[in-house]
């Protein structure tokens, strides 16, 4: 939006860069050193003094204060580390600076650190950060899991239980497994589409920078009194309102981290549609391209319901009014509608890009094209219209219209029908094709197989029978586990192994990378599968505490659970190791066809130096003489020539 | 900041590396993409408190709408909120006359008329802000709060969302204003502009939704 504004303006007037002032006034970590102080004093004098001067008791109400204190501070940090310096100068019609690239690519670590406009970036510093938060959130659940493994009560009371629970939901969900793939394809779809960066770069940058604030809001709720909050990632009304202060702090992290993931759909969906190189047609785009498409889309229209949630919550709570409260013709039930019209598109807005990350993986180590690859667009797009009628399958024991139950069981079920698809030709690509089994084919493979697994579990939760026997049992955080962690989290491993020689121009090391996998493969089905069986057997979920015959169980659980975090170490390690002293990477280390491996790894400051033209499309291993881009302003080649110079022979 | 403007001349001086010439695939530009995007959003950010509103007035039993005050129903007197339809319908005309004005501006800018453009985004301005205080007034003298019952929460939940976004689009109005009385803005380059009356049109067709949804029904 900023773009053209400030293009006009450098017609109109041609300005000169601002002198530079003294270092505390220029936008980074100084000035963000004393924003936000000064934004905490502000939020809190406005808070008192408003209440003070309209006589409301108490003067000191910390409700009131954490909702100004986790709005104003993040905007004073922000401003501080200059996020909106260009649009403070384009809206006040003052001169802009001239664009001169200045904020553009990393040339040493510390860049990492700034507010930065490129894409790759972004993308490695959403993928670190998320990977941060992946592993406090981790961690969380290695508490939860040496608590479980005794019946009784071994470390934490049940109340600091609930806090351990909802906080790692929270945080594996709205700080992981989302941004973490808007992270990869910050990273890979410019590249993949043959552009020089997103629509939105300077947007791009603040979408960034909103996403550790909501993390860091969420995990300060520790800090508060009365603990974490603790009525679970979902938050239902009326439990959340009779919660102590820090609930708060789960309303507005989500805030934060739902205007990250929105701005950023925003800017991929712009990107993906108008900027495509020459001849890159909607069906040649690589299909982790065509799954973002369909996940932003998801996120733009799904997205600001759990903002509505938790804003309708906000009010019931600091305000008193009477959204959900029945006393005074509220309707309860309504919070679990709203909240899940989006969390159960969210669903899909965390597994669809896993989806794409394993089509590109598993057609390159298997040299083959994808089988089906219309049907595998048009899947998701299915996926994503349907993923809009099934919201209320999470509350058929919640008392709504009963009528209701009925139509979203079929609509559920309906789902298997474009996700069966999906598997299948996943399936059909493998057939007879070459495989290699690198580190991310594994991971792939992995996903298929505990995919199916979770998928399974997901069909017998979206029958109304079985959900109402199984409902808040271990039956579900077995479901969950198998399709957010040995779906989505292989699939995050997956790209991450596959892209890494890409993003770090060497090449990490395949015998750790192995043993991760297999580690994990094992660790996780010890840990989970068992759950299946406990709680089909009534073991209750989210509470700290168990009947001594699911002892057994548990504790095997807990042992599964404490290698899978132990596997994680390995990854870390493999990951900070690698990038340091691994072997360099050429340009294209898995001879794969899409745009991202026909640059340099890292791909230069503008990614090309002519934009690239397609040709073909993204997948055709085995074609003789396929090709799906040429690159600097190379000829097309005819067929015969592409068969000489790709050296098969025909 | 988009690679439009990397292809523009005035960075041809700077030294250093370039990008290369951008392609564009599709015939709508960024900004105005962009920004139907966003309203996407927002009219679901809408959407998720109309569905509050009507979880409120029919899935919970009302014997009428809106409902008797329980104050009074208490003393067996029969009483229902009042809203003010009529005022709300002038503050309704005064909304859709605006958007017209802000329309009127964009054309202007086109046709390269200055003063047509200052008049157009000054009137647009004045009636949202004529619009916004009515509405404040309106709340001052309605005669029941938030608090009052979900019927309270909703009404003020609903209108007041939309205030907010009447005031979000006045500012932008406003430094649209002050950047057309600076000289800013060409007949070919006029997204800044566009931008903002985009966003004024989608509160104007909004408030539509909400009066006839609260009010009229």
């Amino acid at each position: 939006m900023s773009t053209h504004a400030g293009l006009e303006h450098a017609h109109a007037t041609h300005a000169p860069p601002p002198p530079a002032g003294p270092r505390l006034r220029q936008a980074g970590w100084l000035k963000a050193a004393w924003w936000t102080p000064l934004s905490f004093g502000i939020a809190t004098a406005l808070v008192t003094g408003i209440r003070w001067s309209a006589h409301w008791n108490p003067v000191w109400d910390l409700d009131v204060l954490l909702v100004a204190w986790t709005v104003i501070v993040p905007l004073g940090f922000l401003h501080g580390l200059g996020a909106f310096d260009y649009w403070l100068y384009w809206i006040s019609g003052r001169p802009t600076r001239l664009e001169d690239h200045s904020d553009h690519g990393a040339n040493s670590w510390r860049d990492y650190f700034r507010v930065n406009t490129d894409h790759k970036v972004i993308g490695v510093q959403y993928v670190v950060t998320t990977i941060f938060f992946f592993l406090i959130a981790g961690l969380m659940a290695m508490f939860m899991r040496a608590e479980l493994a005794r019946p009784d009560s071994q470390f934490v009371d049940p109340n600091g239980f609930n806090g351990l629970t909802s906080v790692h939901a929270t945080l594996m969900i709205f700080l992981f497994v989302v941004p973490v793939f808007a992270g990869l394809g910050n990273y890979v779809i410019p590249l993949m589409i043959g552009a020089t960066d997103m629509a939105f770069p300077k947007l791009n940058a603040l979408s960034y920078w909103l996403l550790p604030i909501a993390g860091l809001i969420i995990v300060a709720s520790f800090l508060l009194p009365g603990g974490a909050f603790s009525a679970g990632w979902t938050n239902y009304a009326p439990l959340a309102t009779q919660q102590p202060d820090s609930n708060l702090m789960f309303q507005m992290g989500v805030q934060w981290a739902g205007a990250s993931s929105i701005l950023t759909a925003l800017n991929f969906l712009v990107t993906i549609i108008t900027m495509r190189a020459p001849g890159m047609t909607f069906w040649r785009l690589p299909l982790l391209v065509w799954a973002n498409f369909t996940t932003s889309t998801l996120v733009i229209l799904a997205t600001p319901f759990i903002a509505g949630s938790q804003f309708l919550l906000l009010m019931d709570r600091v305000m008193h009014t009477n959204f959900f409260e029945v006393a005074a013709g509220g309707y309860v039930v309504g919070y679990q509608h709203i909240f899940w019209f989006y969390s159960h598109p969210a669903v899909y807005i965390m597994l669809l890009p896993g989806f794409g990350i394993v089509s590109e993986v598993l057609s390159t180590f298997s040299r083959k094209p994808i089988f089906g690859y219309r049907l595998m667009a048009l899947s998701l797009v299915a996926i994503l219209i349907l993923g809009f009628s099934v919201w209320a399958h999470h509350m058929f024991v919640s008392g709504m219209a009963s009528w209701l139950r009925i139509p979203m069981m079929v609509t559920t079920l309906l789902i298997a029908v474009p996700t069966g698809i999906k598997v299948f030709s996943w399936l059909a690509t493998l057939w007879e094709g070459k495989i290699h089994f690198k580190t991310p084919m594994l991971w792939a493979l992995g996903f298929v197989s505990m995919f199916v697994i979770g998928g399974l579990s997901g069909i017998m939760l979206g029958s109304v029978p079985v959900d109402q026997h199984t409902s808040d049992t271990y039956f579900v955080v077995a479901h969950i586990h198998y399709v957010l962690f040995g779906g989505s989290v292989f699939t995050i491993f997956a790209g991450i192994y596959y892209w890494f020689p890409k993003m770090t121009g060497r090449m990490y090391s395949e015998t750790l990378g192995k043993w991760h996998f297999w580690l994990t493969m094992v660790s996780f089905n010890v840990a989970f599968f068992a759950q299946h069986w406990v709680g089909l057997q009534g073991m209750p979920r989210r509470v700290a505490d168990y009947d001594p015959v699911f002892a057994d169980w548990n504790m095997l659980s807990s042992i599964g659970s404490f290698v899978l975090g132990a596997s994680t170490l390995l990854f870390v390690y493999n990951m900070i190791v690698s990038w340091r002293t691994g072997e360099v990477a050429g340009s294209n280390p898995w001879r794969a066809l899409t745009i991202e491996w026909l640059v340099s790894s890292p791909p230069s400051k503008f990614n090309f130096d002519d934009i690239p033209q397609v040709v073909g499309g993204p997948y055709e291993y085995g074609v003789p003489g396929a090709r799906h881009a040429v690159l600097n302003g190379a000829r097309v080649l005819t067929r015969e020539e592409g068969h000489a110079a790709s050296g098969v022979p025909h | 900041m988009s690679t439009a403007a990397h292809a523009d001349d005035a960075h041809a001086a700077h030294d250093g590396e370039h990008p290369p010439e951008p392609h564009y695939s599709s015939k709508v530009e960024h900004p105005i993409l962009g920004i139907y995007l966003f309203l996407g959003s927002e009219a679901m950010l809408f959407g998720s408190f109309f569905a509050a509103y009507f979880f409120a007035r029919v899935a919970v039993p009302h014997e009428v709408w809106p409902p008797y005050r329980p104050e009074l129903l208490a003393e067996g007197i029969q009483v229902q909120y009042h809203l003010p339809v009529f005022l709300a319908l002038i503050n309704t005309i005064i909304l859709v006359t605006s958007s017209f004005t802000a329309h009127w501006a964009v054309q202007a800018l086109k046709a390269n008329n200055r003063s047509g453009l200052i008049a157009g985004l000054s009137l647009t301005s004045l009636l949202g802000l004529t619009f916004l205080l009515i509405q404040i007034r309106e709340y001052m003298r309605i005669g029941f709060s938030p608090r009052d019952e979900a019927f309270g929460s909703t009404f003020y939940a609903l209108t007041g969302l939309h205030g907010i976004h009447v005031f979000v689009g006045l500012s932008l109005l406003t430094f649209a204003l002050i950047r057309s009385i600076r000289g800013h803005y060409r007949p070919a380059h006029h997204h800044g502009l566009e931008v903002p009356i985009i966003y004024w049109h989608f509160v104007d067709v909004m408030w539509i939704v909400v009066y006839v949804t609260v009010y009229v029904l």
